[in-house]
Formats: structure tokens, sequence, C-alpha cells
């Protein structure tokens, strides 16, 4: 069935540093039919290298999901082309896909939806359930390995979703808001899981957030985008050495200058979008904390 | 566990109702509970009873399963290839809203009185809530689910019978349970409107010459059907939708 993605015989590209994700002038829009048709993506150019950690930042609406979509070849954009590897995208185990609204199976148990995913990767039973256990073991989930998503809290769904895309140990990792219904300190333990998780194997991960914050503790670099029509504002690099969590990250004058920084592009993009509840309140005071 | 009880209960009350009524209606239109049950004797007795139980069994399996083994595969596939659906499912809606009955004189004609024809009154009957609703359960797969299995990879096959399947399973056993009720009742109607055999034939019988017990006897069994029947689904129904829990 799948010739070339099972992964070793698919030819890494020669050049060590060109990119693995490539999208040129890349449109998506949706609707139309008798609707209007409203675009979510407008002429994106990206470019992503092996090994780097990307996050997707940016109100509501402009597009983030849509852009991951596009990436693991669940939509095909109606203009530009989307490269990965050099060829087209084909979803398949070597992309895992934490979606935003965690898309558990309800017949299935935890352990029965991790591996799900490991059906097309894993031939034996067996194995597939060894490794269904140790990333359910990786996200604190184990005594609740036989539980039905209907048992579980949105946190605790929510690390289910996260074992089932990283079990397949994909080479690329798109993350939609994973930690979005995470308490404060679930959230912390696993942003420093995922990073633990992602320099063993230094795969190529795109991790949407609206927290400024994690964006900043999380990346190699930050695309910023802006919304209607959906579109790529700015990519900062964050420069803060790594391992990030060896040392206090949100003490250092790069965190804070970041930080401010992006804070303020985002708030003036939601002020300055006549689609926002919050369209012309320029009285409201710039106000930096809090993410 | 309560619940039995309670049962119990209402089912004692409504045959001292019965029995209140039996007293009080002139010229025995209504048997007493005691002369039902002596009928029932007789009638097991007499091996009259298990004649026409299997009589109608027979016909009542035979077209209720037919529909089951057209329905449901027929009706998956119109709610997966969305457009053959789209197409056909006027014409099902325009056949399941006209009154079965409107077939019979046609289908005698066709098929005559026996065995044949009675099936398939039940089958017609039976056929358009199995497939309906295993329409309505296929068409109502999530959107969400399936694109989950199509991004870690999963073939359509996988797709269909992982996600979609399961998925459709509550619709399709509300159209098994709807269409046994109503294939039953097809049973009798067709018993009553070809060759008079079975325990509609019996129904016949017994209210054209009045002997109300014995009428009595067979609405209950007809009853007991029913009841068999859609406890059987139910508990079908439980086993498989066991992630459920037991709020469902
Ligand atoms: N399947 C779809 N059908 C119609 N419109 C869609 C669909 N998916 C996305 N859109 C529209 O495209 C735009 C971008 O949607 P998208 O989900 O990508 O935004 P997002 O940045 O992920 O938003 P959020 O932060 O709220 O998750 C929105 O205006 C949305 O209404
Ligand atoms: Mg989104």
């Amino acid at each position: 069935m799948r010739s070339d993605a099972a992964g070793g015989s698919a030819p890494k590209s020669p050049i060590p540093t060109s990119p693995i994700i490539e999208m040129k002038g890349v449109s998506k829009g949706f609707g139309g039919g008798s609707g209007e048709r409203v675009a979510a993506l407008q002429d994106i150019n990206l470019e992503l290298t092996e090994g780097t950690f990307t996050a997707i930042l940016g109100p509501s609406g402009c597009g983030k999901t849509t852009l991951l979509r596009l990436i693991d070849g669940l939509v095909q954009p109606d203009a530009g082309t989307v490269r990965v590897a050099g060829h087209p995208p084909r979803p398949g185990p070597e992309m895992g896909f934490v979606f935003q609204s965690f898309r558990l199976i309800p017949w299935r148990t935890v352990r029965g939806n991790v591996e799900f995913a490991l059906v097309e990767a894993i031939a034996d039973p067996a194995e597939r359930r060894r490794r269904a256990d140790r990333y359910i073991e990786r996200v604190g989930l184990s005594r609740f390995a036989d539980a039905y998503p209907r048992q579980l809290s949105g946190g605790m769904k929510q690390r289910a979703a996260l074992a089932r895309a990283l079990a397949c140990e994909p080479e690329i990792l798109l993350l939609d808001e994973p930690f979005a219904s995470l308490d404060a300190q679930t959230r912390e333990l696993m942003q420093v899981e995922l990073m633990r998780l992602w320099s063993e194997r230094k795969s190529l991960a795109v991790f949407v957030t609206h927290s400024v914050d994690e964006a900043i503790f999380l990346a190699d670099q930050i695309v910023l985008m802006g919304p209607r029509p959906g579109r790529i504002l700015e990519v900062i690099d964050v420069n803060l050495t790594r391992p990030r969590w060896s040392y206090d990250v949100r003490a250092e004058p790069r965190f804070a200058e970041l930080r401010q920084y992006l804070w303020e592009r985002i708030r003036a993009l939601v002020l300055a979008d006549p689609q926002s509840d919050f369209y012309g309140r320029d009285e409201v005071q710039s106000v930096s904390t809090g993410s | 566990m309560k619940i039995i009880l309670y049962r119990i209960g209402v089912l004692v009350a409504l045959v001292l109702i019965w029995w209140f009524f039996s007293t009080i209606v002139e010229r025995q239109l209504i048997p007493s509970p005691l002369a039902t049950f002596h009928a029932a004797e007789r009638l097991i007795a007499e091996g009259r009873l298990s004649t026409a139980l299997l009589d109608t069994l027979t016909i009542y399996i035979g077209g209720y399963g037919a529909a089951i083994l057209i329905g449901i595969p027929l009706g998956l596939l119109m709610g997966t290839a969305r457009t053959l659906g789209k197409t056909l499912d006027i014409f099902i809606y325009a056949l399941s809203a006209t009154p079965r009955v409107a077939f019979i004189p046609l289908i005698i004609v066709f098929l005559g009185l026996g065995a044949s024809a009675k099936t398939f009154i039940v089958f017609l009957g039976a056929v358009m809530p199995i497939l309906i609703n295993a329409y309505a359960g296929a068409l109502n797969s999530d959107e969400d689910l399936v694109e989950m299995a199509r991004s870690v990879g999963a073939s359509k096959s996988r797709i269909f019978r992982e996600i979609v399947l399961p998925g459709a399973l509550p619709f399709a056993i509300t159209g098994l349970r709807i269409g046994a009720t109503i294939g039953l009742i097809n049973t009798v109607v067709a018993e009553l409107y070809t060759a008079v055999r079975g325990l509609g034939g019996l129904l016949a019988i017994y209210g054209n010459t009045f002997r109300m017990a014995e009428y009595f006897v067979i609405v209950f069994t007809l009853a007991f059907i029913g009841v068999l029947v859609t406890t059987a689904l139910r508990l079908l129904e439980m086993r498989l939708e066991r992630w459920r829990g037991n709020g469902a």
C-alpha cells in the first residue's frame, strides 16, 4: 500500500540543512458553494529544518490548525505547494498529530486509543502494547491505561492524545494547543517532558499555542501569525540555551524581552482586527503580565 | 433490582384491573384471568398454540432476518458512499411513508397466499426502519475521529470497521428494535390478509366466533414475543456498548 512512506526506503535529502517542511505560496480557503469562501490562509511561505522546534503563535482564527492539517496532508492547498521531505505530504505514522480537541475514540480504552495509532507501524500486537504502555507511562497515565475517555478529566484526555501521537515515534510532531486544558503544574511538567522526548529524538516539532511564555520556553523559533486572511507576519529566533529545564529560563533578560515584544504585537493585532470582540479598545492599558 | 419489583407490582395491578372489568362487562366479552389461563392450558395441550407459534415465528424470523441482512449493509453503504446515499434516500423515504398494506394485493398477485408472500410482507415492513437508521448512523460518523484515523495512516477499510461502524451501532440497534416491532405487526397483518394461518389466523378465528378467552391467549403470546425480542436486543446493545458504563 504505502510504498515510500514507510521510513527506511524514503531517501533523505542529500543536504542536511535543506528544509524538511517547505511551504511555498500556500493558500487555503473554506466554504464556497452557495456561501462566501473564507480565506483561512493566504500566501504562506515557510521552511522548517530538521531538528527544530517551531512554535506557531497567533490570535484565534488565523489558520494555525489549518496550517498543521496542510502539513499533515489531511487537506490540500488551493494554491501553492507543500513538501515534506521533498514529497507532497501523506498522513501516516511518520507524522504525529495532537489535535486541539483530543479526538479520542470513546469506545476504546486509553491503551486502545494509543494502540490504534500503532497498527500501521507495528505489526506484532504484543510489541504494540508494550510501546503503548511505555508512552502512557511517560505522560503519567499508567493508572488509567484501562479507563475509557469518558472516565478521564480534560487534562488526562489531552495527555492520552499526546501519548498517542508520541507513541509512533514520528519524525515530525504536529501539536495543536496540546497543553491548553492542563492545570499550571501539569502543564509545566508536560512541557519539560515534551522537551526531553524531543531532544532525545531530535524530531521536528510544530507546536501551536496561545501562550507567549510557552512558545518562548519551548521553541527555537516562533512564527507569528495574523488573522483575516491568515498569514505569517514574522519569524522570530528565540536564541536561548538548551536544555532549558536545567536553569531558570524565565529569569533571562532575553525571555523578558521576547515576551514583551510578542505580547505587544498580539495585543495590537487583536485590537486592530475588526472581527475581534476587543476591536478598538485602545483605552485598555498594555499589560505584559500573565499569559 | 428494584425496578423488577415495581414491574411485578404494575403487572399485578393490571391483572386486577383486567379481572375487575371482566366481572362488570356483559356477555363475557372480556374473559376472566382464570378463564384465559384455562384456555391457554387447553390450547397448549391440543398443540394448537405451538403449531401456530411455529408458523408465525417461521414467517417472522424469515422476514425480519432478510430485512437485517439487506437493510444494515445497504444503509451503511448509502451512508458511506455519500453520492449513492443522497441519490437513493428520497426514494427510500417515499417508500417508507407509503402504508405497506397498500402493497399487499400486489404481493398476493405475484407471490400468492403462501409463506413467501407473508415473509415478504414482514420484510417490507421491517427493512425500512432498519435501513434508514443504519444510513443515519453511518452519515452521523464523527468527522473529527475519521480525520484522526486518517492522520495515523489508517486504511479506508480500517476507518470503516473501527470508526464508522462502531459509531453507527446505536443507530443500527434502534433500527433493529423498531424493525422488530413493525415486523411482528406485519406478520399478523400478513396472516390475516393472506392464507389464514399462524397466530394471526387463530386471532381471526377466535375473534369472529367470540371465543374471547382463547383470543386473549393469542394476544398475550404476541405481546410476549415482542417483549422477548426487544429485551434480547437491549441485552445485545448493553454488551456492545459497555464502554458507555451504566449511564446509557
Ligand atoms: N473545515 C472548515 N470549514 C469551514 N471553515 C473552516 C474550516 N476549518 C477552518 N475554517 C475557517 O478557517 C479559519 C482558520 O481556522 P483555524 O481552525 O485554522 O484557526 P486557528 O488559528 O486554529 O484558530 P484557534 O486558535 O481558534 O484554534 C477560521 O476562520 C475558520 O472559521
Ligand atoms: Mg486551532
